[in-house]
């Protein structure tokens, strides 16, 4: 019968193409951020080592730390720090943070705002979008236009970065309701093409032809999101790249973590537009990159 | 005279309403193929993902695909020949019974794929601990598709001809033995098509399998159930639709999507001459 | 009569295996009615009728969501059943046999088109046209309550186009001919004798498509904007058709999914929002069925 059939077309093509049956993978979830680098790393790992690894990228950095602490996946990626709210939420979960670079939120503004003149925001300002008292951008030097504020996710490490900055904790946001985006790559697309629009967005990818990283006024001088000026914390919304692990780090995971910090993972890191940890102790060699 | 232009007014409204309908089908399908074709390759059906789906090929993607289908099948196809059996032999007498039997069906098929994709959450990744898995994937496009395959089923044992039956009545068979050597064998062809149908639905559903079953990078070929997702052609293309500013990754979403339709379209298609001669058969009552 | 044992390996195999089946029906409703038990005691009605969704506060009102959801359902049919049934009514009755199988064709494969397709070509090329055909009005973005009831209507051509084309061809020949005989041309046959006949499937389709458009999730996701609390004052406004919004599948397929795994509150929430689609979609589904077989039994 048909079904027969079919069912022994499918074994043997099973058959034909396994590899050999062994180990379990090793699972990697979390930040769309700090994915690029670690998923590079994971298929030069797999082409050199043999090595079966699956990276995923659903619900962020949030997404990472639950994933991590429910023991589905053994590594997870996050742009932000695990939240003491996060240690009690997951007991037993002896959350390790390992560094691997650095990176800035920016906010990004489609086109036309750019080059309507609208550079560089304050605090105030910012705070004045997000809630909702600001939304024209005539009101901050721009265009007449109203301002069409993409939100990230909550959840996600780029938005945790923002309102950190904002308020000073993620719990002391106000409750607002923008359109929402997902991934740093989804942001990047809407704000494109969009006038009058503005996101949050990891600063390596706005790549200035598009869309626009705004510098921050504080006091006066107006910081843009500079490898110098992540590096020397002059630019607030700056924050770390972790790869998490609960415990000490074993076998592949610890594999994948020696790349990561090693010089060949660090390139990668330094390849996709971060900041690697060599530069953040060293804010001139940052500079001196020309980047 | 007025009534005859009314006549051809209408006739006028109404075909440009066809043409409209087949028009849309023609400018997807050239949307796509337009967009993709320059992405295919014997690399594209062979490698797999590199860079974040920029470079490589979709060969991982393809293999899940087909992993999930079989595993659909392999669930569907006797579970509704069970119930094809219950509505038209064994509760052959019982109409009651067979009216709730049909009521659940009709509600089955009316169920939003994304709640089959919660459902699985719970039930599987939750409950059953088994993380993402291929057999997860597989069981609920099969608990999807289960309506199509059915009914299907249903009414070509239903269009059996009587005397068949009471031929084999005559020679004494008992009700399993006619079941097995003559309802079956006949109406395998109403499996075939409700198969092939569902599976062409069940291709391209995302809904279902993205918490549950499939992920977007890494997995290969699965070794066990727990812990064993796979990859798929329609997340694939979900996850890159919402990152398409890389024009590296443009032209091979659309590939996807080309090869996705083109598997879409074969199973649809081995299907339709038999659904459309019962179309026309109806007609002409 | 077949001679009956009690019971038989192939009787008792289908008893199992159908069993199983129904039991996961039920299952599948019972399990988020259950699941959404917190919810409905922690805000009653108000989940239904509150318009704020605010997780982090604990706020859960869906009325937005449920707005969102019939507002890009009504806009797909507007479109789509006009064009549906009109083409569905060409290719029946004016149609030689030939051309009528070629466009029964067509339509079958485009019905098989996946969502995720549509959602690719409404991120990459409907969201900017619908954006730029807008532009008079301002809209913030391509992302709009328009947009998805656009898409969703080129999805749901196909089903209505086809259920509507099964109704209309129920209808005996031999009333046509009759009709005919008496002197009435095509068209007034069609209006007089069959459309009437045929209106009870054909609303069936309408109410089948509706369903299907009320939990399309994929394509609906990726361009209505995932905007929540977006409520119409006054009520009847026009305006949110051109803002972004929220329906209730495109909050199921979302994020929030995977921050509310490990909160109950915020979890039985979003159970409660699969409950309130699936009871939305099955008493359209099973009110469609029923106009279908009153359709068949005429």
């Amino acid at each position: 019968m048909h079904v027969i059939r079919l069912g022994a077309a499918v074994a043997a093509g099973w058959l034909a193409v396994a590899p050999g049956f062994a180990a379990g993978p090793l699972k990697i979830n979390g930040s769309t951020t700090v994915n690029p680098p670690v998923a590079e790393a994971a298929e030069l790992l797999r082409a050199e080592k043999g090595l079966k690894i699956q990276v995923d990228t659903q619900g962020g950095s949030s997404g990472g730390i639950s994933m991590l602490a429910e023991g589905m996946v053994q590594l997870g990626m996050s742009s932000k720090h695990v939240s003491a709210a996060d240690r009690s939420k997951f007991p037993a979960c002896d959350f390790r943070e390992i560094h691997i670079g650095e990176d800035a939120v920016a906010m990004i503004v489609s086109r036309d705002v750019w080059e309507g003149g609208v550079r560089a925001l304050s605090r105030e300002q910012l705070a004045g979008i997000y809630e909702g008292r600001i939304r024209n951008w005539k009101d901050v030097g721009g265009p007449d236009r109203r301002i069409a504020f993409f939100n990230k996710e909550p959840g996600r490490g780029t938005w945790e970065v923002f309102v950190h900055w904002l308020y000073g904790d993620a719990k002391k946001a106000p409750s607002v309701s923008f359109p929402e985006v997902g991934g740093n790559e989804e942001a990047r697309n809407k704000v494109a093409s969009t006038r009058g629009a503005m996101s949050q967005l990891s600063s390596s990818w706005a790549d200035g032809k598009r869309v626009f990283a705004l510098g921050l006024k504080r006091d006066g001088r107006v910081i843009g999101p500079s490898s110098e000026n992540i590096a020397s914390g002059a630019y607030p919304m700056s924050r770390p790249l972790f790869v998490l692990t609960c415990g000490e780090p074993q076998g592949e995971a610890k594999t994948m973590i020696d790349f990561l910090v090693g010089e060949r993972g660090q390139a990668l890191v330094k390849k996709h537009g971060y900041l690697t940890l060599a530069e953040l102790k060293n804010p001139e060699a940052a500079r001196d990159a020309g980047r | 005279m007025r009534r005859k232009a009314v006549h051809h007014l209408f006739r006028l409204a109404t075909g440009v309403c066809a043409a409209a309908a087949c028009g849309v089908f023609f400018l997807i399908v050239w949307a796509i193929a337009s967009r993709g074709w320059a992405a295919l390759s014997w690399r594209f059906f062979t490698e797999q993902i590199r860079l974040v789906g920029a470079d490589g090929g979709i060969f991982y993607n393809l293999l899940g695909t087909l992993i999930l289908l079989a595993t659909a099948l392999a669930a569907s196809a006797p579970t509704a020949t069970a119930l094809a059996l219950l509505h038209g032999v064994y509760l052959r007498h019982h109409p009651r019974p067979r009216r709730l039997l049909t009521l659940a069906l009709t509600v089955l098929n009316g169920v939003p794929s994304i709640l089959f994709g919660i459902f699985g959450l719970i039930v599987f990744v939750q409950w059953l601990g088994w993380g993402k898995s291929w057999l997860t994937g597989g069981l609920l496009l099969g608990f999807m598709i289960l309506p199509t395959v059915t009914v299907s089923l249903m009414e070509r044992i239903a269009g059996l001809p009587a005397r068949y039956l009471e031929a084999a009545a005559g020679l004494g068979l008992t009700q399993s033995q006619i079941v097995r050597s003559v309802i079956l064998p006949q109406s395998v062809g109403g499996l075939v098509t409700g198969s092939l149908l569902g599976l062409a639905r069940a291709a391209g559903e995302t809904a279902p399998i993205m918490f549950t079953a499939t992920i977007f990078a890494g997995a290969t070929v699965p070794n066990g159930i727990k812990e064993n997702p796979v990859l798929s052609l329609p997340y694939h293309i979900f996850v890159l639709a919402q990152d398409s500013f890389d024009p590296a990754v443009g032209a091979k979403v659309w590939g996807t999507a080309l090869v996705l339709l083109g598997v879409v379209f074969a199973l649809s298609l081995l299907a339709l001459p038999v659904r459309l001669k019962a179309h026309e058969e109806a007609r002409e009552g | 009569m077949a001679r009956r044992r009690r019971w038989s390996l192939t009787k008792a195999a289908s008893w199992t295996f159908s069993v199983v089946a129904l039991a996961g029906i039920a299952g599948l409703a019972a399990l988020f009615a259950v699941q959404s038990l917190p919810v409905w005691k922690h805000a009653g009605w108000g989940f239904l009728t509150g318009r704020e969704w605010f997780f982090r506060e604990s706020l859960f009102g869906a009325a937005p969501m449920i707005y969102g959801t019939l507002v890009v359902a009504a806009v797909a049919l507007a479109l789509a059943a006009p064009v549906g049934i009109g083409a569905a009514v060409f290719t029946s009755e004016f149609l030689p046999r030939r051309w009528r199988l070629a466009v029964k064709l067509a339509i079958e494969l485009l019905a098989g088109v996946p969502s995720v397709v549509y959602g690719l070509l409404g991120i990459l090329l409907l969201r900017n046209w619908v954006y730029d055909a807008l532009e008079p009005f301002e809209p913030l973005s391509g992302d709009t309550l328009l947009t998805a009831g656009v898409l969703l209507a080129v999805m749901l051509l196909p089903t209505v186009m086809t259920l509507a084309e099964d109704a209309l061809r129920g209808v005996p020949g031999a009333q046509r001919a009759a009709a005919r005989g008496l002197g009435l041309t095509a068209t007034e046959t069609v209006l007089h004798v069959t459309l009437p006949q045929a209106a009870p499937g054909i609303l069936a389709a309408v109410l089948l498509s509706l369903g299907r458009a009320l939990g399309e999730m994929i394509a609906v996701f990726l361009v209505v904007g995932r905007q929540d609390n977006q409520w119409p004052a006054p009520v009847h406004s026009v305006r949110p058709l051109l803002e972004a919004g929220q329906t209730l599948s495109s909050k199921l397929g979302g994020a929030e999914i995977n921050i509310a795994y490990g909160d109950p509150l915020h979890w039985a929430a979003m159970a409660g929002l699969a409950l309130v689609l699936l009871l939305l979609v099955t008493t359209l589904t099973l009110l469609g069925a029923r106009l279908r077989r009153t359709d068949h039994a005429t």
